[in-house]
């Protein structure tokens, strides 16, 4: 091995290091919320000499000792802190991670397998807050997502639009002239067809973008780079050999903030779900109701109702706040004329034009 | 001469290459920048210069072919995306050069005109790499090369079905010690003869002195050329590279005033 190799080896496993330490205070974060500190039920020095036996030639035993005691300590600090769980989907990386971190700035951000593991964690008191997305421009609505806000009981807080800016990611140690292989998530590889062939590029699906990104950190395959995140290339040391390298104008992704409780304040946009019988001029009927009141309509989105196909359920976004007068009787209107009526959440609106 | 099916063609109908707002084959355009790209500093500085003076479009070098090898070779990708940021911040359309065939593709992401330079005039695997690039080509003449084989080179360009062809004169070789190279200002009318492809003067290389880039600016102007590449520094005496060449913000100020003066009076007088 070069002196040069052996440098990067170390400096690679140090942040390894530090990425597993990170999300050990993830976990110690998250027991928390079983009203339980790191070392219940097994006091810290059982779990101290148990880690302590570890046939380990080059760890001493006071080291070991050492390291753990601080570990633990600064787990027991960080939960004293008082942060906000908060729960997207996807590997830290993830757009879901640069939304959450964009609505609550101070959080702790906890990358989940699957939508519904958001949206029960939340549920359950597992999670503070949860951030998943519900439509984007190019593509439409989030169906998943969308499914889950008409079976779930959470309210909608706030909202944000996060561009969608690809990055052609790689390793330090990769010769941007010899990569051949890009991977990420369809969508994403979809997103930058044509730059990707410019570059005599091969798409190699994977599952998540952020994913991608740690693979390539992790294995660091031959010719191969990522597609994904500005915040990947900060979280797994990539260099971003280009940035906005997707083909077509600009999109962006809208996120929705989920809690247990409504918003506080008043908000300024309010999203409702419902469902109307199958005759002519039912959901005439209900959009009459916002014509007549004045009231803007920001997103109109139909989907197919699970339980009775056939029918479907509509998702109605508009300007306001729940708590205004003429909001609550557009709404008590709206309830009578519908078979089934849900109300969300009202949030402050995101503004921005991304 | 022969062979030239596509760089001769027909000579009325001359090409107009499209960068963004500025047309290289209509009126007088102006490119101005750095030699090389040195830091982000220098390179926004001196884009923010040159714009504000009247410049049509940025260039800078990322990668540098140097007579040694020890010399400062270029930073690359680091530098690509430095210029870039030029743009966004003053809209000027970018005008890079590229030396490798394995870099053509990356270039193209960052810059809107490949250069070719002098010392890769004939290099024809670089020159059909570019060809397919789907960018505009700034080709020089190299040092030692007639109009002949230089339109030669021209030809592979077009021929892989890139029509955005740029000539651009930066003096030749010969027995002259003064000046760095003979500026053969010839070159321009015997160009618009021999084919519909724009022309471009560099009194920079052609020159390497300071004191004979203006009046040489000016002629190149009066010899019909379409534009000027020109290399500008915010401050040259920290120039990593021709230091001894580069105009001073100030200078280029000077020079861009007399060079429209004397532009839009030959205009009057043809129309």
């Amino acid at each position: 091995m070069k002196l040069e190799e052996i440098r990067r080896k170390t400096d690679k496993i140090d942040r390894e290091l530090l990425v597993l330490l990170q999300e050990r205070m993830g976990l110690a974060l998250r027991l928390k919320k079983f009203n339980l500190t790191v070392t219940d039920p097994e006091p810290q020095e059982d779990l101290v000499a148990r880690a302590e036996h570890l046939n380990l030639d080059l760890i001493e035993r006071s080291f070991t000792r050492q390291l753990l005691n601080t570990i633990i300590e600064e787990s027991k600090r960080l939960q004293e802190e008082d942060r906000q769980l908060v729960a997207f989907q996807g590997e830290h990386g993830a757009y879901g991670e640069v939304a959450a971190r964009r609505l609550i700035p101070a959080g702790a951000y906890i990358p989940c397998l699957e939508f519904v593991d958001v949206f029960r964690g939340v549920e359950d008191g597992h999670f503070d807050l949860g951030v998943v997305p519900v439509e984007n421009s190019l593509e439409g609505a989030v169906t998943q997502v969308n499914d889950l806000l008409t079976t779930m009981n959470l309210q909608v807080i706030g909202e944000v639009k996060v561009a969608v800016n690809h990055c052609l990611l790689a390793t330090e140690m990769t010769d941007y002239r010899e990569i051949r292989l890009a991977y990420s998530h369809p969508q994403a590889l979809a997103q930058c067809r044509e730059f990707l062939s410019r570059n005599k590029l091969e798409p190699r699906p994977y599952y998540d973008t952020a994913g991608a990104a740690k693979m390539l950190a992790r294995e660091n395959p031959k010719a191969a780079a990522a597609i994904a995140s500005a915040l990947c290339a900060e979280l797994y040391n990539l260099e971003i050999i280009k940035e906005g390298i997707e083909d077509g104008p600009s999109n962006s992704t809208r996120f929705l903030l989920l809690s247990r409780k409504p918003y506080a304040g008043d908000g300024d946009k309010t999203s409702i779900i419902f469902a109307v019988s199958h005759q002519a001029g039912s959901l005439f009927g209900v959009l009459k109701l916002f014509a007549e009141a004045n009231i803007n309509l920001t997103r109109i989105a139909s989907m197919p109702l699970r339980t009775d196909p056939g029918n479907y359920s509509f998702f109605l976004d508009f300007e306001g706040s729940e708590k205004s007068e003429k909001i609550t009787r557009v709404l008590e209107h709206v309830e009578a004329q519908t078979i089934s009526m849900k109300y969300i959440g009202s949030y402050p609106a995101d503004s921005t034009t991304a | 001469m022969k062979n030239l099916k596509l760089a001769s063609g027909k000579k009325e109908d001359r090409t107009i290459v499209k960068v963004s707002n500025a047309e290289i084959g209509r009126g007088f355009v102006v490119i101005a920048g750095p030699c090389s790209v040195e830091n982000e500093r220098q390179v926004l500085e001196t884009a923010h210069a040159v714009k504000d003076a009247g410049a049509d479009m940025l260039r800078g070098g990322a990668f540098k072919p140097r007579t040694s090898p020890y010399a400062f070779q270029g930073l690359g990708l680091r530098g690509l995306k430095i210029l870039e940021k030029a743009r966004q911040e003053t809209g000027l359309p970018i005008v890079s050069e590229v030396v490798d065939p394995r870099d053509v593709s990356w270039v193209a992401e960052f810059a809107d005109v490949l250069q070719i330079g002098a010392r890769n005039m004939q290099n024809f695997s670089l020159l059909k790499e570019v060809g397919r690039a789907g960018r505009p080509v700034l080709l020089k003449r190299g040092m030692h090369s007639t109009l002949e084989e230089w339109l030669n080179c021209a030809e592979y360009v077009l021929s892989e079905g890139n029509p955005d062809v740029i000539l651009c004169e930066r003096g030749i070789r010969t027995f002259e010690k003064y000046t760095r190279n003979t500026l053969d200002l010839s070159a321009v009318p015997a160009i618009k003869e021999l084919t519909h492809l724009p022309i471009i003067i560099d009194p920079t290389h052609s020159t390497g002195r300071i004191s004979l880039i203006g009046p040489m600016s000016l002629a190149s102007v009066a010899a019909g050329s379409d534009g000027l590449i020109i290399e500008v520094h915010h401050k040259p005496e920290e120039a990593l590279c021709d230091a001894e060449q580069a105009l001073t913000p100030d200078m280029f100020i000077d020079i861009i005033g007399r060079l429209k003066a004397l532009k839009s009076f030959l205009d009057n007088q043809a129309s």
